[in-house]
């Protein structure tokens, strides 16, 4: 009884030798026809997948863009030299002391992923916490709204005078920007399974550990990823902006920007600016590989191979 | 009307006395069920018909141990539901197939038998529970005609086999129960027809109970031992009817006497429940409907 079940492979009936029926010869053609199209069709695809974006229709209108910008940048920076530095001088100074600004960035990304991390943990403890215990949730989400909405880097001033000069204040900061967002999307998260599994699971009389573990936390995962897009380039944001209301007591791009600003030394500045953007890239970038990988199984993903 | 009297009914089968069931208060009240009272003996493939809102599938929650009832009792073969889903007797498959998108069907499908591992010590104390070997899941995914789908996931399977997976996995507790909520009701007619065969080829060899609700006469008739007739307004069962056609019942069953026969007798008595109390919009609930 598997007429209607999955497409059987067709062609292992066709290819067989030992078929002396006539009619076959109709029905071998199909089967040898059809395995030919389906490669076909994926090697066209995989161009446009894997080396799409080397076919001009694809990096050509950026390319423009690019370009067209960055002589709107040179002609700014010809007439009026204290609104913008000369693109060369920016490369100039990224190239004199290109290990200046890799110290520079690694100790601005540290205090990022440090408060990213630390963020994460409490936030996501948390968010478990909120989605098990409803009295917990009615006591701390509306909180969690308004902090999520305020902009949280403008405490930075007032914790460098209350922690000083130390690391303290820029890990407070990247860790209180990230740790909302990560609650809001993981608790809800944690509460999006579809009351039918509930129903299969509470059935079989799974503990709520369990029920954490096999069903909500896993459930959560698209939110939680969702999440950290965001939360990444956010922790940079946290640590400049710490690290600009602590100018001159360590090292970090924001350091960086707000002594060389304070100099007139705007190339700097912009070099600094540019190491930032490459900087939030790369989290990016890497956030969102891991998001391929770990979300393997979803939907969106799942209908975009098939 | 509280039961206090010892249960009359002998452990080995599910039963539900007096049961009624009170959604909401005051001009909202509705009944769900009203002292109905249910008699399922082991083995039985019984289904539960009647039109939406008649209170089926609140009489399977309140099996599945998922809603308690406002009086009376429901017993699942001498202990309470509550009991039962603790011993892992009752395999649940909802309208919904409710896979986790993150396991294969392999996974999904050996899920149950990762939980509450504490269940089968429970079970054995159980009186009258029949102790089975653990299946094998492959090979119970293979009769069910998913072979080939063993290591997808289930975005990439049909609705069909999303629901064939769905009973797999709840066969796979070895449930003393299986309670089924319109399972194949989102299914077009080919792929339902093909699951009920093969649900019946599954229980052939289990001989689980089944507990099946559905809208469907032919469905009810063709899978089950005993169908139960229900009415809405108050929820209360009207009838219910034998179905004593042969088994194995093949496709061809579908078109024979026998079976129109049986399919009459279900029309007539749903006719009558509609006839007797048509639901045409608010009619007023008598506010001693618990009596």
């Amino acid at each position: 009884m598997s007429v209607l079940s999955p497409v059987q492979p067709s062609n292992q009936s066709g290819n067989q030798p030992d078929q002396p029926d006539p009619t076959s010869e109709t029905s071998q053609e199909i089967p040898v026809s059809r395995p030919a199209t389906p490669p076909a069709t994926k090697r066209r695809s995989g161009s446009t997948g894997r080396f799409g974006f080397l076919r001009p229709a694809y990096w050509l209108p950026l390319a423009v863009l690019l370009v067209a910008l960055g002589m709107l940048w040179s002609v700014t920076a010809n007439d009026s030299p204290y609104l913008l530095p000369p693109l060369a001088a920016v490369g100039e100074a990224l190239a004199a002391n290109p290990l200046f600004y890799l110290t520079n960035a690694w100790a601005t990304l540290a205090v990022a992923l440090v408060g990213l991390a630390i963020g994460f943990v409490g936030s996501f403890i948390l968010a478990v916490l909120v989605s098990e215990l409803p009295v917990a949730r009615r006591a701390i989400m509306p909180i969690a709204v308004v902090l999520s909405v305020t902009p949280l880097v403008a405490i930075a001033p007032a914790l460098v005078v209350a922690f000083g000069f130390g690391p303290e204040p820029k890990l407070i900061v990247t860790a209180l920007i990230c740790f909302f967002p990560i609650l809001i999307n993981v608790s809800t998260g944690l509460r999006s399974v579809s009351p039918a599994v509930l129903q299969v699971f509470t059935t079989l009389h799974a503990s709520r550990l369990e029920m954490l573990w096999h069903v909500r936390i896993p459930s959560a995962l698209p939110y939680l990823f969702t999440a950290l897009r965001v939360v990444f380039p956010l922790s940079i944001i946290g640590a400049v902006v710490a690290e600009l209301s602590a100018p001159g007591a360590a090292e970090g791009l924001g350091t960086v920007i707000s002594v060389a600003s304070s100099n007139n030394r705007l190339a700097v500045v912009y070099a600094a600016i540019f190491c930032l953007a490459i900087m939030g890239s790369l989290l990016l970038l890497i956030i969102t590989a891991i998001e391929d990988r770990v979300l393997h199984w979803h939907e969106s993903r799942v209908a975009a191979k098939s | 009307m509280t039961l206090t009297s010892p249960s009359v009914t002998t452990a080995d089968s599910i039963s539900i006395r007096g049961a009624v069931k009170i959604y909401g208060s005051g001009a909202s009240q509705h009944v769900a069920l009203q002292n109905v009272d249910v008699d399922i003996k082991r083995g039985q493939f019984v289904s539960i018909i009647g039109p939406s809102g008649c209170g089926k599938s609140t009489l399977l929650r309140l099996i599945a141990g998922l809603e308690d009832a406002d009086e009376g009792i429901a017993e699942v073969f001498g202990v309470t539901a509550e009991q039962a889903c603790a011993a892992k007797m009752i395999g649940l498959v909802p309208q919904a197939p409710a896979l986790l998108p993150w396991k294969d069907v392999l996974g999904n499908v050996s899920m149950p038998a990762k939980i509450n591992r504490r269940a089968d010590k429970l079970r054995r104390r159980i009186h009258g529970h029949l102790e089975r070997p653990a299946p094998d899941m492959i090979d119970l995914l293979h009769k069910a005609g998913l072979a080939d789908a063993v290591h997808k996931l289930p975005a990439q399977l049909s609705g069909g086999m999303q629901q064939r997976a769905a009973i797999v996995r709840a066969f796979g507790v070895q449930p003393d129960v299986l309670l089924m909520d319109e399972p194949f009701s989102a299914l077009d007619e080919f792929t339902r027809e093909s699951i009920q065969e093969q649900l019946l080829d599954i229980w052939d060899e289990n001989k689980t109970t089944v507990v099946f609700v559905t809208h469907s006469v032919s469905e009810a008739v063709r899978l089950s031992d005993k169908v139960l007739v229900m009415s809405a307004r108050p929820g209360r069962i009207t009838a219910s009817v034998d179905i004593t056609l042969p088994r194995p019942r093949s496709q061809a069953m579908l078109k024979s006497a026998e079976f129109h026969h049986f399919e009459d007798v279900i029309r007539d008595h749903l006719q009558t429940a509609w006839q007797e109390n048509p639901m045409t919009g608010s009619t007023p609930i008598a506010a001693g409907a618990a009596s």
